[in-house]
């Protein structure tokens, strides 16, 4: 009889599948679906073939997926300390912390991408406080580059790695450090060999976050680095909406789908992994 | 006024005196203004099993804090085998703690756990096989060794967390509440085992507790400490039959308490007044002195001479404690009489009038006056 009743509970998700299969699944897989076909409809790899024999689609794809990387580590490198220091913050101090990090969040990304391109002109704040400093003779050129796509994403995407590694952070056993404390670990020590092993899921949830967002991108390379060096997501809009080739466009997607999704399945084989010994 | 000199870490430390291989002087602390420790000593023998027993609150981790260097205290030194380590980071005392919550590394297995202290003390891997086994031998859990931590009951991350502490063979061993999250059964056995473990050795060690029996149980000596301070510092029977303080005398064991005042002296002996009548008690008070008299409930019989003191009562409540009945009777708020007498058939109940008689030499008296050292 329980079982039963569970099974009408269990009944409760169709409203959510449906919703799900109709709006994401079916799109998706006619997605797919075309781009394992040519032009006469038959199934068919030309069109990947096609694609890794273009050196200009292959260059697009090694930056899309340089940037990616760059920008997940970039967030990284600065999420830690700032982790770091939420956890020992208290009432206040850490509110403010939390405001900081989740309200830029409700800003739309057009308008902090504009922020960004405002800071990275060649008359813009960085140039001019750089040559104000005589760091620099005459302005060097910001926008338009990898670097300032880089610096840019990685404040976009900057809380959905700090709040996973906070979060495992903050509930770490404070008496752990100590206790390493007491058994002759200094504080390196108490760094490498205690916090940061227990804070990897985080470290790894935040990742996965932060490079499926970054290798997808499309506004914020739309408008920091423009037209002249693309990315895949950007490619793909240009194939639907200007070039007119369904077939490009669907076998990049394609290709992005399959590194989106290798990144979440082998993050959470490793979240599991190292779960698996806490 | 402290002496900062540091002694190199890791050395073994120099003989002292036995009396003073831990000398903690004169600690203070306060937390955000408010002071939780205002000049406490204490002080322990090598080789001894010392508890620190008192209520929740009243400072025990704060100094296992301090002396494990974990926490700085504002002021005082604490000094182990005649060297001052108030300045040294904990990394570099030597000092062993046991957490209450134990405190195992989640992400490392049992022998790796154990393993830790060694491994940051720079040993190899491979050197470190043979002691950990050897740990885990004497906590009993050889079997154990490749286990996670989280597959393992709370007696069993107990034994893991002492074999952990005295692998690294330290100075000293803290146990913070060690027994508090086992169950009743499991901490009898536990607190044996312990004692037995670290006598053999050779440990010194304190252990935390707020549980007077358990302190009775696994110490050589008991400071019982309150708010900040420590109230005295002896063995169990002499804690027991001469507490130092009211606050003593009820904190470990039962007792009888009546107030009253001094109304004369005689001889060796101090006359009070008490709302049950005059009572004796050895001691040298002004007449006068506000006082409290304490008996300890096994020294009371129902009958005796006419050189014991004798209060009559009717008896409140009549409890059977498994071999011995307790006899209880409430004369006023503040007052209470209490009577233990062996086997539970004493035809005693409720609303009996009987009187009580004990010696007066078994009599404790405090001077509650004002400005009387407590
Ligand atoms: N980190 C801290 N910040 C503020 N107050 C503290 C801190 N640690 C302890 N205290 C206070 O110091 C007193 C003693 O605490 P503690 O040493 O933990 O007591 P015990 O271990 O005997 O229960 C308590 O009043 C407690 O509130
Ligand atoms: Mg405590």
């Amino acid at each position: 009889m329980s079982t039963a009743r569970a099974d009408r509970i269990g009944l409760l998700v169709l409203p959510g599948l449906a919703y799900l299969g109709l709006i994401y699944a079916l799109p998706l897989f006619l997605l797919l679906l075309k781009s394992f076909r040519d032009a006469t409809g038959a199934l068919s790899v030309a069109e990947f073939v096609q694609i890794f024999g273009d050196p200009l689609q292959r260059s697009i794809i090694a930056r899309t997926l340089r940037v990616a990387f760059l920008v997940t580590l970039l967030a990284l490198v600065i999420a830690w300390p700032t982790a770091i220091v939420m956890r020992s913050a208290r009432g206040g101090w850490l509110s403010l912390f939390l405001v900081a990090i989740i309200l830029p969040m409700s800003l739309g990304v057009v308008v902090k991408a504009f922020a960004w391109s405002i800071l990275f002109r060649s008359n813009g704040f960085i140039n001019q406080s750089l040559m104000t400093m005589n760091l620099i003779d005459a302005p060097i050129r910001l926008l338009f580059t990898e670097t300032a796509l880089v610096i840019g994403a990685a404040n976009v995407f900057l809380p959905f790695m700090v709040l996973p590694i906070y979060a495992v952070l903050q509930q770490q056993d404070p008496n752990l450090p100590d206790a390493a404390a007491t058994l002759g670990a200094g504080p390196y020590q108490r760094f490498f060999k205690v916090i940061v092993p227990l804070a990897m899921p985080g470290v790894v949830a935040g990742c996965a976050f932060v490079f499926s967002m970054a290798v997808s991108m499309y506004v914020i390379p739309s408008l920091i680095i423009g037209e002249r060096q693309q990315t895949v997501a950007m490619q793909i809009a240009r194939s639907f909406l200007f070039l007119r080739n369904e077939q490009l466009g669907s076998s990049l997607s394609t290709i992005l789908l399959l590194i989106a999704v290798s990144v979440v399945l082998g993050s959470s084989w490793l979240a599991a992994r190292l779960g698996a010994r806490q | 006024m402290l002496d900062r000199h540091a002694p190199d870490p890791g050395a073994a430390p120099m003989a002292a005196p036995d009396a003073q291989y831990l000398d903690v002087v004169a600690i203070r602390k306060a937390f955000k203004g408010v002071t939780v420790m205002d000049g406490l000593d204490f002080r322990m023998a090598r080789g001894e099993l010392v508890s620190l027993l008192g209520p929740s609150g009243c400072g025990k981790t704060t100094l296992l804090r301090i002396i494990a260097g974990l926490m700085q205290a504002d002021d005082g030194s604490v000094i182990l085998a005649g060297r001052n380590i108030a300045s040294l980071p904990p990394h570099k005392r030597n000092i062993s703690v046991v957490f209450q919550n134990y405190a195992l590394f989640p992400h490392l297995s049992v022998a790796e756990n154990v393993a830790f202290g060694l491994r940051a003390r720079g040993m190899s891997k491979a050197d470190a096989v043979k002691p950990v086994r050897e740990a885990l031998a004497l906590v009993r859990m050889q079997d154990f060794a490749e286990r996670s931590i989280t597959a393992l009951s709370g007696g069993q991350q107990q034994r893991i967390a002492v074999a952990r502490a005295l692998v690294v063979r330290p100075h000293l061993l803290l146990l913070d509440e060690p027994f508090s999250a086992l169950d009743r059964k499991l901490r009898e056995t536990m607190q044996v085992e312990l004692k037995s473990l670290l006598r053999d050795r050779g440990i010194t060690g304190i252990f935390v507790t707020h549980d007077q029996d358990e302190a009775m149980g696994v110490s050589d000596r008991i400071a019982v400490m309150n708010a900040g301070r420590i109230e005295q510092f002896a063995d169990p029977s002499t804690l027991y039959a001469t507490p130092a303080t009211p606050f003593v005398m009820d904190f470990v064991g039962l007792s009888t308490r009546l107030s009253g005042r001094v109304a004369a002296q005689e001889g060796a002996l101090v006359a009070v007044d008490t709302d049950l009548g005059r009572l004796r008690a050895p001691g040298t008070l002004a007449p006068g002195t506000p006082v409290l008299i304490g008996v300890r409930p096994e020294l009371i019989r129902l009958d005796g001479g006419a050189d014991m003191n004798r209060v009559d009562l009717v008896l409140e409540d009549v409890a059977i404690l498994g071999s011995k009945t307790m006899l209880q009777g409430r004369p006023g708020a503040e007052d209470r009489l209490l009577c233990e007498l062996a086997g539970i058939r004493n035809c005693k109940a409720r609303g009996d009038a009987v009187s009580f008689h004990w010696a007066v030499e078994d009599t404790l008296l405090y001077d509650l006056s004002a400005g009387a050292t407590p």
